[in-house]
C-alpha cells in the first residue's frame, strides 16, 4: 500500500481525500469478464444495449484479474471450480469486491448435491448477494449501486490489510461406505 | 427395411439375451462379450452408424423383476441410423465384475464413443477395455468414489445454511476440495514436451464459459488439443434422481441455459412417452412456437458472442443479436413471466395459455427479424475479414462427423441433411413446411451459413405456426397426470383429492424405461429415463448436443494456427452447462 497507508485516521485532509478517492472508485468498477452458468448470459444481457451497464461506469469488463475490480459470481460454482475462483480472487489487486450473482453463488440454489459448493462465500468474501435465479439484469444493475453505496462509505485503511481467503466446501459422506470388493 | 432385432438373432444366436420395447424404441440385450461382434455388425450391415447416447444403469436398487441379468451395472447405447431417417436401436449389456464393472470400449466402432465412455468410468466407474485415454473428465482427479452409483449418498448440506466458518464439520470437509496446486501440472498424454504447451481457460473470454483447453503448439500451429471439462457439473442426472418428475423440469432450464424452453422440450416429451400420453394440439402448436423463438435466441447467442470473438466490430453486432433477442425474452415473459429459465412446458402441456396479445406481437416481431436477419448477413458477409477467418477452419468431413456422433448444425454444416424434427417428426412438425438447410463446405463458414438459413426457417415456422394454432386446452385433461385449475379446487372435493395426491405423491409412471431425443438448437438433445415405479426416475440420463459435439474440437483444430481455436470454439457452439451438467 502506498501514503494513504501513513495517513491520519481521521482529519481533514484524510476525509477529503478519501471522499474523492471513493468517488472515483464507485463510479469505474470494473468487472472481471468471466462468468459461470446461466446467471453470465444475464450479466451479459446487462452489458447490451438495453441496459447498458456502462450508465454506472461498469462496462468494461476485463479479461485479466489484474485489471478489475469486482468479481461478479455469475453461476453455480462447482466443487472443481472453486480453487480456480479462489485463485483469481486472490490475483485481483486491492481494492476489490465481489457480487454472489443468483441464489446458485448466495447459496447454492437449486443444487444442494455433491457437485456445487453452497454459496461462494464459503471462499471468497462476499459485498453483496443478489437473490434470483438468474436475477433480472436491473437487479444486477441495482447490486451495483448498492456496491456504490458502499464504497462511498469506505476508508483507505480498510483496504491496507490483503483479505485472507480460505477454501472449503461440503463433499457427501463416504466414511460409512462398505470397501468396494478388489479395489 | 429388415428388422434390426430379427436380424440380430439370425446373426448372433447366442448373444442375443433378450429382446423387448421401451416405450415405443426396439430394445435387444446382448452379452458383453459379443458386444464388439454385434456393434460391428450393426455399424457397417444394419447401418447403425451414429452412436446418440452411451450410459450405465446402476441396478443396486432397482427391482428384481426389471433387473437386466443379475448383473449389478448395465451398458445401454442408443443406436441411429442417419441414412434411415434416425432410426432407433437401444442395446443394452450386463456388465461382468460386480461391483467392478468391466465392459469392451466400443471406441473402436464409434469414435465418439471416448467422452461418453471416460464419463460412465468417472460417475460410475466402470472400467472399458481397449479404451485408448481411460480417465477422469468431469469430476477432479482425486474425487473420492464415483457419484452416481446408487449407494453413493446426493451430498450436500442436509440443513440448507447450518454449516458455518467455524463449524469442524466444515473444516474437516472442506480439505476435501481440491487444491489449486493438486491441478495437475503434467504434460497431457499424446503430448510431445518440446514443443509449447499452452493452458487456455477455465476464466478466457473466448472459451464461452469455463472451458479449459490444454493446447500444443510447433510455433503457431496447433498440434494438439485437450479439453479439460467439468468445472461446471453441477449434478444435474444425480439430483434428478431425487426430485420428483414434475420438478426436474425447471432444473432442465439451467442446463444448456441459452435454450431452456427446448430443454423444457426435451424432457417433457421424455416423460409423457413414458406415461404414455400426448399434449393436446393447442400445446403442442405452443410448443412449437416456443421451441422456434428459443432456436433463434439461442443462434443469436452464439451469432453474438462468434462474432465478437472473431473481429473487433462484432461488438456492434452483439449488441444487435441481443437487441433482437430481448424481444424474444418479452415474448417468453409474455407467456410465462421469466426471461432466461423459463419453465413453461409441464408433463401434459405448458403451464399457462398464451395472453391474447401474444400472437399479434410475435407476428409484428417475425417481420422485423427477417429483415434483421439479411442486415446481419450484410454486415458479415461483406466484410472481406469475416470470410477470411472462417473459411477453410476447422473442416469435418461427412464421415468424420457422423462417427464423432456431432449432431446439429455441425452435422448439417459438413452436408448431411439430418435433423429430428423431419426425421422423427414430434409436436406436429411434420406439418410445418420447412427445408433443412445444409451446406457442402464443412467448414466454420458453412456452419455459419447453416445457423443463419435455420434462423430463416424458424422465421417460416413461427409464421405458419401462428396462423394455424388450434384453439382448445392447453393442458392434459387428465386428473391423474395434471394437477386441476385452481377455480376448480373450490368446487370440488375431487379435484381436490387429485391435486393433493398429485403434490404429495406425483406422477409415478409404471416401471419401463424411455429414450426421447429433440432437435435442440445444438444438435440432438434426449432424454432416457428409467422408471421404477416410483415417483421420481430410477436413472435420469441426459444425452446433451454440446459434449458430443464439443469432442470433435481435437479433430478440427489440428493443423490451424492458434488463433484459429477461438474460431474454432464459437464454431461448434458450445455451452457448457450442456457440456458438463
Ligand atoms: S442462480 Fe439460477 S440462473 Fe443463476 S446460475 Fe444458478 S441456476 Fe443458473
Amino acid at each position: 500500500m502506498g501514503f494513504e497507508s501513513k495517513l491520519p485516521e481521521t482529519g481533514v485532509i484524510t476525509t477529503t481525500l478519501e471522499q474523492v478517492v471513493n468517488w472515483s472508485r464507485k463510479n469505474s468498477i470494473w468487472p472481471l469478464l468471466f462468468g459461470l452458468a446461466c446467471c453470465a448470459i444475464e450479466m451479459i444481457t446487462t452489458g447490451t444495449a438495453r441496459h447498458d451497464i456502462a450508465r454506472f461506469g461498469s462496462e468494461l469488463f476485463r479479461a485479466s484479474p489484474r485489471q478489475a475490480d469486482l468479481m461478479i459470481v455469475a453461476g453455480r460454482v462447482s466443487n472443481k471450480m472453486a480453487p480456480v475462483i479462489k485463485r483469481l480472487y486472490d490475483e485481483m489487486a486491492e481494492p476489490k469486491w465481489v457480487i454472489a450473482m443468483g441464489i446458485c453463488a448466495s447459496a447454492g440454489g437449486p443444487f444442494n448435491n455433491y457437485a456445487i459448493v453452497q454459496g461462494v462465500d464459503k471462499i471468497i468474501p462476499v459485498d453483496v448477494y443478489v437473490p434470483g435465479c438468474p436475477p433480472r439484469p436491473e437487479a444486477l444493475l441495482y447490486a451495483l449501486t448498492m456496491l456504490q453505496k458502499k464504497i462511498e462509505t469506505e476508508h483507505l485503511r480498510d483496504h491496507n490489510a490483503p483479505k485472507q481467503t480460505e477454501l472449503g466446501v461440503l463433499l457427501p459422506d463416504t466414511s460409512d461406505l462398505p470397501p468396494l470388493p478388489g479395489a | 427395411m429388415t428388422d434390426p432385432i430379427l436380424a440380430l438373432s439370425n446373426r448372433f444366436p447366442d448373444a442375443v439375451l433378450e429382446t423387448g420395447d421401451a416405450s415405443g424404441v426396439p430394445s435387444v440385450t446382448v452379452a458383453s462379450d459379443h458386444l464388439l461382434d454385434v456393434g460391428r455388425f450393426l455399424r457397417d450391415e444394419l447401418g447403425f452408424d451414429l452412436l446418440s447416447n452411451l450410459t450405465v444403469v446402476d441396478q443396486l436398487k432397482l427391482p428384481p423383476v426389471q433387473k437386466t441379468a443379475d448383473a449389478r451395472f448395465v451398458g445401454v447405447y442408443h443406436l441411429r441410423s442417419v441414412a434411415r431417417d434416425g432410426e432407433l436401436l437401444q442395446v443394452k449389456t450386463p456388465l461382468p465384475g460386480g461391483d467392478n464393472p468391466v465392459a469392451p470400449s466400443v471406441t473402436g466402432i464409434w469414435p465418439g464413443a471416448n467422452w461418453h465412455e471416460r464419463e460412465a468410468y468417472d460417475l460410475f466407474g466402470v472400467r472399458y477395455e481397449g479404451h485408448p485415454d481411460l480417465r477422469r473428465i468431469l469430476m477432479p482427479d482425486d474425487w473420492p468414489g464415483h457419484p452416481l452409483r446408487k449407494d453413493m449418498p446426493l451430498g450436500g448440506e442436509r440443513v440448507p445454511f447450518s454449516v458455518t466458518w467455524d463449524d469442524d464439520e466444515f473444516k474437516m470437509l472442506g480439505r476435501q476440495i481440491m487444491q489449486p496446486e493438486q491441478t495437475p501440472q503434467a504434460i497431457p498424454k499424446g503430448m510431445d514436451s518440446r514443443h509449447m504447451v499452452v493452458n487456455m481457460g477455465p476464466q478466457h473470454p473466448s472459451t464461452h464459459g469455463v472451458l479449459r483447453l490444454i493446447v500444443e503448439l510447433d510455433g503457431e500451429r496447433i498440434v494438439n488439443v485437450e479439453p479439460d471439462i467439468g468445472y461446471l457439473h453441477s449434478g444435474f442426472e444425480k439430483q434428478g434422481e431425487h426430485v420428483r418428475y414434475k420438478d426436474f423440469v425447471y432444473y432442465t432450464d439451467r442446463m444448456d441455459y441459452v435454450s431452456a424452453m427446448q430443454n423444457n422440450l426435451s424432457y417433457v416429451l421424455a416423460v409423457e412417452q413414458l406415461l404414455g400420453i400426448e399434449a393436446p394440439p393447442r400445446a403442442q402448436g405452443i410448443r412449437v412456437i416456443m421451441a422456434e423463438l428459443q432456436r433463434i435466441a439461442a443462434h443469436l447467442v452464439w451469432l453474438a458472442t462468434h462474432a465478437l470473438d472473431i473481429s473487433g466490430t462484432g461488438h456492434a453486432l452483439l449488441m444487435y443479436a441481443f437487441r433482437e433477442r430481448e424481444e424474444i425474452l418479452d415474448l417468453f415473459e409474455m407467456a410465462c413471466g421469466a426471461r432466461l429459465t423459463t419453465s413453461y412446458m409441464r408433463i401434459g402441456g405448458v403451464s399457462d395459455d398464451l395472453p391474447p396479445a401474444f400472437i399479434p406481437r410475435l407476428v409484428e416481431f417475425l417481420d422485423y427479424m427477417d429483415a434483421r436477419l439479411d442486415e446481419y448477413r450484410a454486415m458479415l458477409e461483406k466484410n472481406p475479414l469475416w470470410r477470411k477467418r472462417l473459411e477453410g477452419i476447422g473442416p469435418l468431413s461427412k464421415k468424420d462427423a457422423i462417427a464423432m456422433g456431432v449432431t446439429g448444425p455441425m452435422l448439417r454444416g459438413s452436408g448431411v441433411a439430418y435433423d429430428l424434427r423431419r426425421a422423427r417428426p414430434y409436436c406436429g412438425y411434420d406439418q410445418y413446411e420447412f427445408d433443412i438447410p445444409t451446406s457442402d463446405l464443412g467448414d466454420s463458414y458453412g456452419r455459419y451459413l447453416v445457423r443463419m438459413a435455420e434462423m430463416k426457417q424458424s422465421v417460416r415456422i413461427l409464421r405458419q405456426a401462428a396462423a394455424m394454432l388450434p384453439e382448445g386446452d392447453y393442458l392434459l385433461d387428465d386428473p391423474k397426470i395434471v394437477p386441476p385449475k385452481r377455480d376448480l379446487l373450490d368446487q370440488s372435493m375431487e379435484a381436490l383429492i387429485h391435486h393433493f395426491k398429485l403434490y404429495t405423491e406425483g406422477v409415478t409412471p409404471g416401471p419401463g424405461e424411455v429414450y426421447r431425443a429433440i432437435e435442440a438448437p445444438k444438435g440432438e438433445m434426449g432424454f432416457y429415463i428409467v422408471s421404477d415405479g416410483s415417483a421420481h426416475p430410477y436413472r435420469l440420463r441426459i444425452r446433451t448436443p454440446s459434449f458430443a459435439n464439443l469432442q470433435s474440437i481435437a479433430m478440427l483444430s489440428k493443423g490451424h494456427l492458434f488463433s484459429d481455436l477461438v474460431v474454432i470454439i464459437g464454431t461448434i457452439d458450445i455451452v457448457l452447462g450442456d457440456v458438463d451438467r
